[in-house]
């Protein structure tokens, strides 16, 4: 079975690599992001499984990312979880009338990943 | 910890709660009770315990059985038994009940996050529920009365549009919506009790309780919830737990793990 494939968008290194550890280890193939800029044209060749994105980031940020990347061919598929500190009922209303499949409020742990990911229905 | 004093406990909490507390856990005993003594003006764990071998005080002593209780638990814990409750049981339920409400007990619900969940399903799925969430520990009761969960409590298990849906934020917590807490009702009570009288459930959760028990309690506790349920009731355990003889009252439900009904003999016994 080919693995299922994550792009983790996030302009903190540190984040990245402790995302990158937890999908990991849920058996994702995983690359990485800075912005939602270099996410986008990672995905206009490559369109990832799962898509991890933080909010705020330099150049574009999360929201942007998300509504272009629905417009482009293929970019209904990916299961989007925005994970980020933003944690007002609103943005997270927000993110999802965007096309967001589900929201994570940092700080998060490997058990919240998972049952987020369950829920929809990437593991 | 002193082994003498860890095998008090064990017998502490397997007399009143018929809870196994292995030896695996007296470090994590040592921590959880640490707070315990601070709040009640101890020096030490070990003083604590001493003044109550001396002197048993009831309050203190219940005290130390609810902190050294398991209260893991998370919002949809094990979903396929979610979705068998509100898409399956829910409607042949009601349907059979003449449109009243299907009388659900959470049985050990710790702090509440099983009870939210299933009224959360009921209510989505448009059939009226009452439910009853019981624990033995007050302290996992209250903070499942006041239905108020941190960030990192509400997201596990429970997807945000749910959480948005049937909790109101908070400067600090997620809190449930009026409209959930009015199908959902915390009390105490010991699942080692037999029943006082005569009210029945239609569907009976009780889960992850009895794996954290001693063997020899289990047939006890699943007695008292077979003489719990309706005859054509259901029970819920976890889905990997299973009953190795420790009660003749309940049989498995194939292709539906978990999932238990009363089997001939206790309906015999019923009637």
């Amino acid at each position: 079975m080919t693995p299922r494939t994550c792009l983790i968008v996030d302009d903190s290194r540190i984040i990245r690599k402790v995302a990158r550890r937890i999908v990991e280890g849920l058996g994702f193939e995983v690359d990485e992001a800075a912005d939602g800029s270099e996410a986008l044209t990672f995905c206009s060749g490559v369109m990832p499984e799962v898509i991890l994105l933080d909010w705020s980031m330099p150049v574009m940020d999360g929201l942007t990312f998300l509504r272009r990347l629905r417009t482009l061919a293929g970019g209904a598929g990916p299961k989007v979880l925005f994970c980020t500190i933003e944690t007002r009922a609103e943005r997270i209303a927000e993110a999802l009338s965007a096309g967001a499949d589900d929201y994570v409020m940092k700080p998060f742990d490997g058990e919240i990943l998972t049952s987020k990911l369950a829920e929809v229905g990437a593991v | 910890m002193s082994p003498e004093a860890f095998d008090r406990l064990q017998s502490l909490m397997a007399s009143r709660a018929g809870f196994r507390l292995t030896r695996d856990r007296m470090k994590l005993a040592e921590h959880r009770l640490g707070p315990l003594a601070r709040r009640e003006g101890y020096e030490t764990v070990e003083a604590m315990l001493a003044s109550l071998w001396a002197k048993p005080v009831a309050a203190l002593a219940w005290a130390v059985i609810e902190a050294l209780l398991n209260p893991e638990t998370w919002f949809r814990r094990d979903r396929p038994t979610f979705d068998t409750f509100a898409g399956e049981l829910l409607p042949a339920l009601s349907a059979a009940r003449g449109g009243a409400p299907v009388k659900v007990w959470s049985a050990g619900c710790s702090t509440g996050q099983e009870a939210w969940s299933l009224a959360i399903g009921a209510l989505e799925a448009g059939f009226p529920v009452e439910i009853v969430a019981t624990d033995l520990s007050q302290r996992a009761l209250e903070k499942a009365r006041s239905g108020a969960y941190t960030g990192f409590e509400i997201q596990r298990g429970l997807k945000a549009g749910t959480m948005l849906t049937w909790f109101d934020q908070t400067e600090e917590n997620w809190i449930a919506k009026p409209q959930l807490r009015a199908v959902a009702h915390f009390a105490r009570a010991n699942l080692l009790d037999p029943p006082t009288d005569d009210h029945r459930f239609d569907v009976i959760f009780c889960r992850h309780v009895l794996g954290d028990m001693e063997p020899a309690r289990r047939g006890q506790v699943l007695d008292n919830l077979e003489r719990r349920l309706v005859d054509d009731g259901c029970l819920f355990l976890g889905v990997e737990e299973v009953l190795e003889g420790d009660s003749i009252a309940f049989r498995p439900v194939a292709g539906r793990p978990g999932l238990f009904v009363k089997s001939p003999p206790a309906l015999r016994r019923a009637a």
